[in-house]
Order: structure tokens, then C-alpha cells, then sequence
């Protein structure tokens, strides 16, 4: 465990980055590693290793924030990076207006999630901003783009999406019927579910809409008792030694979490096998610098690193946190956010 | 510091470039970061400066800095602004640095020039996964009125050489969008996926072009080739669902019969595929597995001298059926599934122990006949 910690202050406080194996380091979407670094940093219960008020700082600077004439209301949220080039301001004052300046999805919910992580109330979050940026990005068929001026257009941003109107406590975000619809539509003669209509099933996509869902608090509802279990016997059906992302492909230590947890949501993780589980991913961890990687002997990387650890976490590893397995932090972090969701109820606006 | 990529792919493939003076100004190397840990092997084969994109410089072998170049000093570089207190730090390499710096500011200042055009590819080059840069060439592709047939040859390359990225694989959906043109389509994917059949982002993308185009017509003849290749292949299993059930459908009791004697025949000759069973099951589930006559028949035939995990699961799928859709011989039924889910757990599945140890619980617990004293016996 100690090694991993190393690992994850590496990537945080270090001067220098290390990347491995994924290819040139991806500057705009930073905030996502740095999120993957704190929230494997809490389920090892080192957190206060970090300097929290800075990167609180820097967290807010990436906020896309409405400019004095509210002219890019629809682009706002969290950026993740400052590699457009926007002047840096702590989310203090009217935002700056640039012709390609916005929000990107993912980074709002990894930069809302990384201010939980460090305790932050959220008071500099401008919310409507947010949520009416949010909105911008829903297509017709119920999914999301990840950023206004287009993009693909997929399952992971349906969880993003869901993620933000959870922590932010308002699903005025998204009209949350059509993304059910493009959920449902979603789902695999195979019983899995794709990234849309039409296309394989994905350990990756099933996370992220069954996730979607139980944070919408609809799976229940929308998912019949006959279907949920089809959706567990496909989750079930990935469990290999580690576990694989779709039938006939080779394990990945990251769907070890992503299908773990889908199946911990729908109450059957507990008839895993946690020995072969644990085993496997064990094994992928780097010995030299700590993390993990997708399979035995390759280079770990900050994602794997981190869904490593999630997936011990799921099993019960002991000196890990629990995980949430829907809202993807430790429970400590989502029971802070449950206290301010209680403030934020308990005053009048 | 930076990263290290599949190199010997890129040593193959490095061997087999021209020399910069030679190609064309599309033409790019995969975006690694020249100064990083690439391998000694790819280094021998071109010297870092040799692979360099020159435009027009008195020395074609010497890469000139944007900040050296004199038809860009009317533009102000704009560097990354972290604060003062700067959290995340990468250290690139002098020229990632400067290419960025003037990106930035053709961006604040939205430049529209060929200018900006050339210096997206090398933003590009450097990294292939950042949407703005995408986004901004897109934007200068229509505002120019560019020949977006070069694009087309432009993203081939792109996508050729990192054909798991999402922002390549848009582009040149945009792209094919503008032409109205999807004639390359299927023979560019195919080819991509003749290196990786699976690669997720190809299936998505050829999906999108049968469904945009209406070029149905000769899927189902490629998927079966695929499938010839590799009968485990799931995307293509997937695939052959999506033509089917977009085109003819499965109500045709000719066309379902079809497929699932498509699908016995898979079976036997390789029973041990999850994505034939999968198939098998998903195509007939919603009509009831119990309705279809003869098939648990068949099935059980296939089990003497077919058998896997696979196939006794869909057993017990079949008897959950008839037990959710007659009365008739229900302890029988019921007892029969448990024995499987038993078998499943002690022996032919064990990874799976505890779950089929919970499925027979839950099919003992929704079917029991709780009326004067039956039980399930267990055999």
C-alpha cells in the first residue's frame, strides 16, 4: 500500500508528471488525473498529505464562469485545464470572455467531485452556471456531448451528467426522462449495456448506466426484477480471474471496479470471487514506482492506479475506505456531501 | 517527462516513412514527444530533427521554433496560466511548449488563417487528444472552405496510426458529414479493424455510416467473414444482431430459425464461446426460451457432447422460463434447474460458485409450491 501512496503523491506533488503507456500527456484533461490522484489518495486515507487549500485554488480556477453579460451561460463549468490560455482566477468575479472557452463535462464532475474530496463547501460553485451549461449539452436522444461546441456523444457522459446533478442536488440539469430512454434504449440482446443503441455491451457503459441510474434513484423503477437480474448474470458472466469488459476479451484491472461495482449496486458482488479478484489485480501492480496497471508487466497509469485501488476497495482490502460504488469516492466523501446537501435544505434561499 | 507509447509499431512504421523533405505536407508522424523515453530503436532509425514538418526553411533538416519564425512575430505567444501556486506541473518539452503558446494565441485572437490551419497538424502531431485543437481546425476547415478530400487523407492517416482516440474518430465523422461522401467508409474501417477486430470506436463508426447511408446491403455478408475468422469475436456477434434487427428483424419465424441453426453450428464448432450463447439466448429470450419448439431438446443433445458453462446457464434459462410460464410438471422443472445451478457451482463453473449457489436459492425461493407439504425434492 505504501508504494501506491508513493505512487499517487507522485503524480500530485512532484514538479515533474510521469505518464505511462498511454500515449503524450493529456494536458485538457488534467483535472480528471488529479481527481483519480486525490480520490485514490482518500481510499488510502492519505489525504492530508495534500496541501488542500492550494489545490482547492486551482480547482477553482478552472470553473467556467458567466461572464458580465451572461453571454456563455451554456458553456459554463469546470475546464480541465488551463491550457486555453484563460488568465488564472480563483472563481472570484465575472469569468473572462474567450471564443473558445467552456466547460467539458467530465471535468465538471471531476472537479466538483475533487472539491468534495477536500472538504470544500462548494460556496464558489456557481451552480445555476453549472447546471444551465449542463442542460447545453443533452441531445434529443436523452445523451450528452462533453463539451457545447460538440463531440461524441455517449453513455460515459450520461453518468457525468448525473454525477454533477447529484453533487449539486439538482436535476434541473438534465430532463432525466430521456436520459432514462437513451439508458434503456441502451441495453444488449446480451443483456448488457452499450455505450447507445446498437453497439456491444461494455462493462464500462454498463457502470456508467446503471451508476446513472441508482444516482437518479430509478433503477429499481425502470429496470424490472427480471431484467436486473439478466443485467447480473451478464455482470456476473465477466469475471474471469480479474475481470474482463466484454465477453472473449482479456481482463483489465479497471473493470474490476467499473463491472464490481455495477454489480455491488445491484446486490450480488458478495457472490464474486474475491481471492481470484484480488489476485489479479495484485498482480498487475508495479513494483518499482507503485499503481497499477491494466495487465500483468506493462506500465501502470493514474487510471488503472486508481480503479486498482477501488477494486481492493470493493472486496474489502484491508486500510482502504469503502468506495461508493455509485457516486465513485469513498464514503467519507459522500457522507460529507450528504452534511451539505442537509445545509443547503436546512436554509432558505 | 512524457510518455512512452507502443513503440514497435511506430519502429515498423518509422522505417517505412520518407524523409520530411519527401512528404507531403498532410502526411504527420504519430503524436509522441520527440524529446521523451522513445526507445533507442525508433531513434536510430530517424534522427528526432529528421522527422520534423519544415516549412520553407533554409536548412530543411533544423526544426525553427514558432517564436524564431519571422512570418509569426506579429503574433504574441500566450503561455499556460496556473497562478502562482501551480499544482500540477508537466514538464514538456521546449517545443510542445512553443507550438502551444502560439496556439493559444491564434485562439484568443480566433485567427482565421492557413497559418492556423498548418499549426493545428503540428498541435496535433504533439497531441492527438486535445478536442479544442480539433474543434478550432474544424472551425478554420469551413471558414477557409478547405478541400476536405485532403482532410479525408488527412484524418486517415491520424486515425491509422491511433485508432483508439475518440477526437480522431469524430473528426472524420464531421468530416464525412460535410461531404455528404461515406464511400470510403466501410473499406477504412474494415481495414482498421483488420488490425484490431474489436477496436470499439471503428464498430461505433460503422454503425453510424450503415445507419446515416442506408448500407446495409453487404454487412451481413462481412460480419459472417469476420466471424469465419473468429468465432468468439463478440463485436462481430453484436454486429450481426444490429443488421438483422434493422433490416429483415426476428419476427420472421424463417429468419429466427436461420439464426439459431447459424447458431448450433457456431456452437459446435466451438462450444466454449460465450458470444454465440449470448447470441443464441438474446434472440430468442423475449419470446420465452420455453416457446420455442424443440429447442431444449437440442440443447440437451448438445450437452452430451457440446458442454460449457455456457450452455447448462442456458439450460437453467430455459427451465426458469417454463417455471414462470406453466404449472405443469413444476417440481420437476424446478428440480432439474437446481441440479444444474448445483453442477454449475461444484463443478463446471466454481468461479461462479456463490452466484449459482444464489440463483438456485432465488428460483427455490420464487418457485416453490408452498401448498399442502410439497417441496422441491433434490435429486
Amino acid at each position: 500500500m505504501k508504494l501506491h501512496l508513493v505512487y499517487f503523491t507522485v503524480l500530485t506533488l512532484n514538479s515533474k508528471l510521469f505518464f505511462f503507456g498511454s500515449g503524450p500527456p493529456k494536458r485538457p484533461l488534467m483535472l480528471t488525473i488529479v481527481f483519480f490522484a486525490l480520490s485514490g489518495l482518500d481510499v488510502l486515507d492519505s489525504l492530508n498529505v495534500i496541501d488542500k487549500p492550494s489545490l482547492i485554488e486551482w480547482v477553482y480556477s478552472l470553473q467556467v464562469i458567466p461572464t458580465e453579460d451572461q453571454s456563455n451561460l451554456g458553456r459554463c463549468g469546470f475546464r480541465g485545464s488551463s491550457h486555453i490560455g484563460v488568465p488564472y482566477s480563483t472563481s472570484k468575479g465575472p469569468g473572462v470572455s474567450h471564443p473558445y472557452d467552456s466547460g467539458h463535462v467530465a471535468m465538471t464532475y471531476t472537479g466538483l467531485a475533487c472539491l468534495v474530496l477536500l472538504g470544500d463547501d462548494l460556496s464558489r460553485v456557481n451552480k445555476e452556471a453549472c447546471l444551465m451549461g449542463l442542460k447545453a449539452l443533452q441531445l434529443e436522444d436523452g445523451s450528452f456531448y462533453a463539451v457545447p461546441e460538440g463531440s461524441e456523444n455517449d453513455m460515459r457522459f450520461v453518468y457525468c451528467a448525473a454525477c454533477i446533478c447529484y453533487m449539486l442536488d439538482d436535476w434541473s440539469g438534465m430532463d432525466i426522462k430521456k436520459a432514462i430512454d437513451y439508458i434503456r434504449g441502451s441495453m444488449s440482446y446480451d443483456n448488457g449495456i452499450g455505450q447507445g443503441a446498437g453497439l456491444e455491451s461494455h462493462g464500462g457503459s454498463t457502470f456508467c448506466a446503471v451508476a446513472a441510474l441508482s444516482l437518479m434513484g430509478k433503477l429499481e423503477e425502470m429496470f424490472s426484477q427480471r431484467e436486473l437480474n439478466r443485467i447480473r448474470r451478464w455482470c456476473m458472466m465477466r469475471q474471469q480471474n480479474g475481470f474482463q469488459g466484454r465477453p472473449n476479451k482479456p481482463v483489465d484491472t479497471c473493470y474490476s471496479f467499473w463491472v464490481g461495482a455495477t454489480l455491488e449496486l445491484l446486490d450480488v458482488f458478495q457472490y464474486t470471487n474475491f481471492e481470484k479478484n484480488r489476485n489479479y489485480i495484485l498482480s498487475t501492480q508495479d513494483r518499482l514506482v507503485g499503481g497499477f496497471a491494466k495487465w500483468p508487466d506493462s506500465h501502470p497509469d493514474p487510471l488503472h492506479a486508481y480503479f486498482g485501488i477501488c477494486g481492493l476497495s470493493l472486496i474489502g482490502e484491508a486500510n482502504l475506505r469503502r468506495v461508493h460504488p455509485a457516486l465513485n469516492v469513498s464514503q467519507r466523501a459522500f457522507e460529507y456531501l450528504q452534511h451539505l446537501h442537509r445545509t443547503w435544505r436546512g436554509t432558505c434561499t | 517527462m512524457s510518455a512512452i507509447t507502443q513503440t514497435s509499431d511506430l519502429t515498423n512504421k518509422a522505417a517505412l516513412i520518407p524523409l520530411a523533405t519527401e512528404r507531403p505536407a498532410y502526411y504527420r508522424m504519430s503524436g509522441i514527444e520527440e524529446t521523451s523515453n522513445v526507445s533507442s530503436e525508433f531513434q536510430e532509425e530517424r534522427s528526432e530533427v529528421e522527422v520534423e514538418e519544415e516549412i520553407g526553411y533554409e536548412d530543411p533538416f533544423r526544426y525553427v521554433f514558432y517564436r524564431d519564425r519571422k512570418e509569426w512575430a506579429d503574433l504574441e505567444p500566450v503561455p499556460q496560466d496556473d497562478g502562482p501556486n501551480p499544482v500540477v506541473k508537466i514538464a514538456y518539452s521546449d517545443k510542445f511548449t512553443d507550438v502551444y503558446d502560439y496556439f493559444r494565441a491564434l485562439l484568443k485572437n480566433d485567427e482565421k488563417s492557413d497559418r492556423a490551419l498548418l499549426l493545428t497538424a503540428e498541435a496535433i502531431e504533439l497531441n492527438a487528444a486535445n478536442y479544442t485543437v480539433w474543434h478550432y481546425r474544424r472551425v478554420l476547415l469551413q471558414a477557409l472552405e478547405k478541400d476536405l478530400r485532403e482532410e479525408m487523407r488527412y484524418i486517415t492517416a491520424i486515425i491509422e496510426d491511433q485508432p483508439k482516440n475518440y477526437q480522431v474518430w469524430h473528426h472524420r465523422r464531421m468530416v464525412v458529414e460535410w461531404l455528404n461522401d461515406p464511400s470510403e467508409e466501410l473499406e477504412f474501417i474494415a481495414e482498421i479493424l483488420s488490425q484490431d477486430a474489436k477496436n470499439y470506436h471503428a464498430w461505433q463508426h460503422r454503425q453510424w455510416v450503415i445507419k446515416e447511408y442506408k448500407l446495409w446491403d453487404s454487412e451481413l455478408e462481412y460480419v459472417e467473414q469476420l466471424l469465419e475468422e473468429d468465432v468468439r469475436n463478440n463485436s462481430a456477434w453484436n454486429q450481426r444482431h444490429y443488421i438483422i434487427s434493422h433490416t429483415t428483424g426476428y419476427s420472421d419465424p424463417a429468419i429466427l430459425n436461420r439464426e439459431v441453426q447459424y447458431s448450433l453450428k457456431q456452437i459446435k464448432k466451438a462450444p466454449h464461446n460465450e458470444s454465440v450463447w449470448n447470441y443464441l439466448k438474446g434472440i430468442l429470450q423475449d419470446l420465452g426460451l420455453s416457446s420455442h419448439p424443440g429447442l431444449l431438446e437440442q440443447i440437451l443433445e448438445l450437452k452430451e457432447t457440446h458442454c460449457s458453462p455456457y450452455l447448462l446457464g442456458f439450460l437453467v434459462d430455459i427451465y426458469e422460463d417454463f417455471l414462470e410460464n406453466t404449472l405443469e410438471h413444476h417440481e420437476e422443472v424446478l428440480s432439474k434447474a437446481l441440479e444444474l445451478c448445483e453442477l454449475l457451482a461444484r463443478e463446471k463453473d466454481t468461479i461462479r460458485r456463490e452466484y449459482w449457489s444464489y440463483v438456485g436459492r432465488s428460483l427455490q425461493t420464487k418457485y416453490v409450491i408452498v401448498s399442502s407439504g410439497f417441496a422441491p425434492t433434490n435429486e
